[in-house]
């Protein structure tokens, strides 16, 4: 596919392009990758604090509950209640949502229009909680004033979008 | 976040121990574990595009991407130092080639030399931070890779509506960033 393709060949010209200019890719490369656990290690924090959430949320049947309470206010603006609990969870977890739209192609076929908004909705929308946290976890940040209530109110409105215009392409 | 926190953990605990009391603090330590296993793999993933990155930072070729972004980073953004310039352009030209991975360093990055000396985030973060929930990008790839695994018919139906759906949503976050902006000015 296009995606295993395309980065190789990147990786392989960016190589290249450094002989050319004659760098020491190897001590780059070696240098850069240093960073890594520290990186690694600053996220470890916010993951555990925010995973502990989703198992809490999933555990609880909070998730059921939720959706059970959205899926009409959904419905209004178009997004078909099945995809109530992925609208909701894809807010908080990017693998969480993936298991969940592998089950969403499993009950409703791949091909149908529920999966295929599924997929859009999964396509144009990022774990909103996850990014806030990890992004600022090397900054001393505290408040992100404005920041969670516009991204959140972002994805629903590409949720709406996805529906609308799924519509127009089955 | 904080309070959005606060909620899920006190409310998911409290239906736990209704219903469930036995597995309560399982639920804990199994999010702490699942919290271990994913920074292993991002430890794993961020030492590959790091290294990478730094090949890139070494010969000069960030320092290209950036002067090419130059004009839609100023406009975006506003004043901003020039190596956070850099790293934006990284970050979200990783977002648009759809690897998702690469752009999380560069993005921790941005957001550090972004900060000012307010615990307050500014509106050039916030506006980084909605560029990246917004998940703009080219090829949705591991999506299209689900839909192949799955027997899907024709897997790449979605790349339009996605590029349509997340145009158009960039465009909204953008204006709405700029408007907030405007009315939220930064806190010295």
């Amino acid at each position: 596919m296009f995606g295993a393709i395309f980065i190789p060949c990147c990786i392989v010209a960016l190589i290249g392009y450094s002989l050319i200019k004659k760098k020491n890719a190897y001590n780059s490369f070696v240098d850069g990758a240093k960073g890594s656990f520290d990186l690694a290690l600053s996220m470890f924090p916010y993951l555990v604090a925010i995973l502990i959430a989703i198992e809490l949320y999933n555990q609880s049947g909070l998730n059921k509950i939720l959706s059970q309470i959205f899926a009409p206010i959904f419905s209004t603006v178009g997004i078909p209640s099945e995809l109530a609990e992925l609208v909701i969870i894809k807010n908080f977890s990017g693998s969480g949502s993936l298991a969940l739209l592998e089950n969403i192609f499993k009950n409703y076929g791949v091909d149908s229009y529920i999966s295929m908004c599924a997929c859009v909705i999964m396509a144009t929308s990022e774990a909103v909680f996850f990014v806030s946290s990890v992004y600022f976890c090397k900054t001393k940040i505290e408040k992100l004033r404005y920041a969670i209530p516009l991204a959140l109110f972002m994805n629903f409105i590409s949720a709406i979008f996805s529906c609308f215009i799924c519509k127009l392409f089955i | 976040m904080n309070i959005v926190w606060i909620t899920i953990t006190c409310i998911g605990l409290i239906i736990l121990i209704i219903t469930n009391p036995n597995i309560a603090f399982s639920c804990l330590l199994n999010g702490s574990e699942n919290a271990i296993s994913l920074s292993l793999k991002l430890w794993a993933i961020y030492a590959v595009w790091l290294g990478l990155l730094k090949i890139m930072e070494n010969v000069g070729l960030d320092k290209k991407i950036a002067k090419l972004l130059n004009k839609p980073i100023k406009y975006l953004f506003g004043k901003v130092p020039e190596d956070a310039k850099t790293q934006i352009s990284i970050n979200l030209s990783c977002n648009m080639l759809g690897m998702g991975n690469a752009s999380v360093p560069s993005g921790i990055k941005a957001m550090q030399l972004l900060q000012g000396k307010t615990k307050f985030a500014t509106n050039a973060m916030i506006m980084l931070m909605l560029l990246n929930t917004c998940n703009l990008q080219l090829f949705p790839a591991t999506i299209i890779g689900m839909r192949i695994f799955a027997g899907s018919k024709n897997p790449s139906v979605i790349i339009i509506p996605t590029l349509l759906v997340s145009t158009i949503c960039v465009f909204i976050s953008i204006m709405l960033v700029k408007i907030f902006s405007k009315i939220f000015k930064d806190k010295e």
